[in-house]
């Protein structure tokens, strides 16, 4: 109780008095306004702007571990884009329930969503009120290098009848996790929510499109089907059949819904095209069907009649890939059913180097499959041990997975090591930029081989997904996505004395801070992890004064400001490291002088006084000096009690020489004495 | 070497023999020569020859001292039968004046106690020096441990002497 009421205390300081922090300086967040529907998908309350009180915003809440698009969100804070809502500001807020939590501020629509919407909108409506101006927001977009990945009726706004929708804000979650699998594309949608990466403006345009249909029929397409069906209906007979049917459209709309529903991302026209209505329906692509098998391949109770199907199998079903190669079924199948010689020899190419490897070796097994799938479909993405995921959704992928299902981790972790990002790119050269994404493959793998704390899926977890919050246990109740935010929370948690039995740096915080620091620290943190599982004193110590080493830097890299709760943790814990002085009057003298510099909460001069060489030096110096000089007196001391045996016979003989002496004396005295006296 | 050792320790065997031979020599022919003079020295020196014969110690020093200190006090009556002529009455005169008899005897009995009590009190001042240097080793020792964290030495010598 003591314990909380001190670090709620302390929090109180950081966040302002005890109020809540304003997030960018200037918006707080209303908890007592929630505005439901408002954050397409995500809780959503309104804001207070501390400049303008009159602006209408809402403050999206992050969810644990779904981390926010901090690179859209420092970008699209500075722009300007009609049409859609734009972040303001990202930040961290106490929430009513006391402890921390992540929020993104953006303006608040200025009508409801089109969720609710109930009735067939027209083409001159759907041309005006969505398309254009959607198509400018996306064009916006596109010319940051960003996407918007949220398009779907309930995140779409409008004002009043007439007026063009807005796109709502897409920033507060990864991106596509909202979607279903209507919304995407198939090759999008078979990826698990925080996997789907963030894609490109085509996947924005499909989105767009199929949301253009919801509003054109009234009702959500293929809604009555699981996800699963949904792709696989897609993927059998095309997005464009699966979605309209057998409806009829007006053509403005169904010329143009073909375009943007096509396959390949390549296919579909850019959002510039979608000003002008009339172009982009010009724009017609003459696109192959897939080729189609005269005899289907049965895999369990599914009959496969195309590649692309047989792909999707092979994705969930990875086993059935061995299979299929080892009975030689796929072969046939390619060459004598579907007759693609051509994709036949590329799938003999691929087995023949999984034949390179023991037959034992599944990580071998596994990557044939993955190439495979690539292979037969080079539109899809990376399948893992029945695992989808896109390059780009990495990152939060594997932090979902990471905190939440171990066993999906220990899958990503076996693809990280076996380099499959490199593996699958080289499948398909024409889709992808291969050398690129080897050096990718290459960099994860050098993340996950740095032994200990520092390295690992949690380095890369935090490496790819930028405003990740920290999971350490340690920080529990607290939102640190930014490194300068980390010091300040350890420094609240080492004013609780009863928190500082742990280590200020655990196995996340290292991660976190060897990710978001990109390498500086890195060396630090090699040595800090190799010191951690060394065990031992030594290494333990060496463990504690490379965290020194690093939270020293950086709070000298992110702030001026004393931590002396952090720095008294910090001297609390490396008080054993004083032993390194032999001389007692020094090691005293070293301690006051800790004590005195974690009061003044700076890092650096701690770091400085366990790293002064040269005085540690001398004392070692003067040390092996006293050691060799007690040798001596041990040894002498030993060389007087051994001596009391000749001593004696020395003190007998110098004796016998003194009476003897004494004898000659008294001879020589009579002798003397006869003669002269 | 062995060899070596054996014929060296046995050349100073041979020496010590011939040494001892020399001696009785010289004793027989005093005792042949001078036989009233042999007389008065034996009967003088007899408790310090009588040590020399018991007297164990290589090269017997307790036995050396008390023959030195009686030949200090037997040169006067020696000298004194010399004087009157060496005869074997005057001889037995000397040895029954007991002044003369028992000075000699006194002075082989302080012989004695000087070769006995010299040694104790060398022991001494030997153990006495040795006491205060362990002293001061010790506090030496005992300032480093202080000083270096330096761990006590254990079986600490409690007593130099002992």
């Amino acid at each position: 109780m003591a314990a909380n009421t001190a670090e709620t205390s302390a929090r109180g300081e950081e966040g302002g008095k005890g109020g809540p922090a304003l997030i960018g300086g200037r918006y707080r967040v209303d908890f007592a306004v929630p505005l439901p529907g408002a954050g397409g998908g995500v809780v959503a309350f309104a804001a207070r702007d501390a400049q303008y009180p009159a602006a209408s915003l809402m403050a999206l809440q992050l969810r644990a571990f779904a981390p926010s698009r901090a690179h859209a969100i420092e970008i699209l804070a500075k722009a300007a884009i009609p049409g859609l809502l734009l972040p303001l500001a990202e930040g961290v807020s106490l929430t009513p329930e006391g402890g921390e939590g992540g929020f993104v501020i953006c303006p608040a629509p200025t009508g409801p969503s089109l969720a609710g919407n109930a009735r067939a909108w027209g083409e001159r409506e759907l041309l005006e009120c969505v398309l254009r101006p959607a198509a400018l927001a996306l064009d916006g977009l596109a010319g940051l290098g960003l996407t918007h990945r949220a398009i779907r009726p309930d995140n779409l706004f409008q004002g009043s009848a007439g007026e063009p929708v807005t796109l709502g804000a897409a920033w507060a979650s990864p991106p596509a996790s909202l979607q279903t699998a209507v919304f995407e594309p198939p090759y999008v949608a078979m990826c698990p929510p925080y996997a789907r990466g963030d894609g490109g403006i085509a996947d924005d345009i499909y989105a767009l499109g199929v949301s253009m249909l919801t509003l054109a029929l009234g009702r959500v397409p293929m809604s009555g089907l699981d996800e699963q069906a949904v792709i696989r209906r897609k993927l059998d007979v095309g997005s464009y059949a699966a979605l309209v049917g057998d409806v009829r459209l007006p053509s403005m709309i169904a010329d143009l819904l073909r375009g943007m529903l096509a396959e390949d991302p390549a296919h579909r026209p850019p959002p510039q095209l979608y000003l002008d209505p009339s172009a982009a329906r010009a724009r017609r692509l003459a696109v192959r069907p897939a080729r189609r098998a005269q005899r289907p391949l049965e895999i369990g109770e599914r009959r496969i009649w195309d590649a692309r199907s047989l792909a999707y199998t092979l994705v969930a079903q990875p086993d059935e890939a061995v299979r299929l190669v080892r009975s030689h079924t796929l072969d046939h199948w390619l060459r004598r059913s579907l007759g693609d010689t051509a994709l036949a020899s590329r799938v003999e190419d691929v087995v023949r180097q999984r034949s390179d490897s023991s037959a034992e070796d599944t990580r071998a097994e596994t990557t044939m499959a993955m190439n495979l799938v690539a292979v037969l479909d080079p539109l899809a993405p990376v399948s893992w041990r029945g695992l989808a995921f896109w390059p780009d959704g990495l990152g939060t992928a594997l932090a979902q997975a990471m905190f939440e299902n171990q066993e999906v981790a220990k899958k990503f972790e076996e693809f990280v090591a076996a380099e499959g990002l490199g593996s699958w790119a080289m499948m398909r050269p024409d889709h992808c930029d291969v050398t690129a994404l080897r050096q990718m493959a290459q960099h994860y793998r050098m993340w996950q081989r740095i032994r200990g704390l520092g390295g690992g899926l949690a380095r890369i977890a935090y490496a790819l997904a930028p405003s990740l919050p920290c999971a350490s246990p340690l920080l529990a109740g607290r939102w640190v996505a930014r490194l300068g935010d980390l010091l300040p929370a350890l420094d609240a948690l080492g004013r609780v004395p009863e928190r500082r039995r742990a280590e200020p740096i655990d196995a996340h915080i290292a991660a976190f801070i060897a990710a978001r620091q990109e390498g500086r620290l890195g060396g630090d943190l090699g040595i800090f992890a190799a010191g951690a599982l060394q065990g031992g004193s030594a290494g333990q110590n060496e463990g504690q004064l490379t965290g020194l080493r690093a939270l020293a830097r950086l709070q000298a890299a992110t702030t001026t400001a004393p931590f002396p709760g952090l720095a008294a943790w910090l001297a609390e814990r490396l008080a054993p490291l004083l032993e390194r002085w032999s001389n007692r009057a020094r090691r005293a003298e070293a301690e006051a002088e800790l004590n005195r510099l974690a009061e003044a909460g700076q890092l650096s001069p701690i770091l400085a006084l366990f790293e002064d060489h040269h005085a540690l030096a001398s004392d070692a110096a003067e040390f092996k000096r006293a050691v060799a000089m007690v040798a001596r007196i041990d040894a002498e001391r030993a060389a007087l009690r051994a001596g009391a045996a000749t001593r004696k016979q020395r003190a007998a003989e110098i004796g016998h020489e003194i009476a003897l002496g004494s004898g000659m004396m008294a001879l020589a005295a009579s002798v003397g004495w006869l003669v002269f006296g | 070497m062995k060899a070596a050792a054996s014929g060296k320790s046995g050349a100073g065997q041979g020496a010590g023999r011939s040494w001892v031979w020399l001696q009785g020599l010289a004793c027989g022919a005093v005792a042949t020569l001078a036989t009233p003079l042999a007389v008065l020295l034996g009967v003088l020196l007899l408790p310090g020859l009588v040590v020399l014969l018991l007297d164990r110690v290589p090269g017997k020093p307790v036995a050396r001292i008390m023959l030195t200190c009686g030949a200090a006090a037997s040169i006067w009556p020696a000298w004194h039968l010399w004087a009157q002529g060496m005869t074997m009455p005057g001889a037995l005169d000397l040895l029954a004046d007991a002044s003369a008899l028992g000075l000699a005897w006194a002075a082989t009995a302080a012989g004695w106690v000087l070769a006995e009590l010299m040694p104790v009190l060398v022991l001494l001042v030997l153990e006495g020096t040795s006491r205060r240097r362990d002293a001061e080793l010790r506090a030496a020792r005992a300032r480093l441990e202080a000083e270096w964290g330096i761990a006590p030495q254990t079986g600490e010598i409690s007593d130099a002497g002992e």
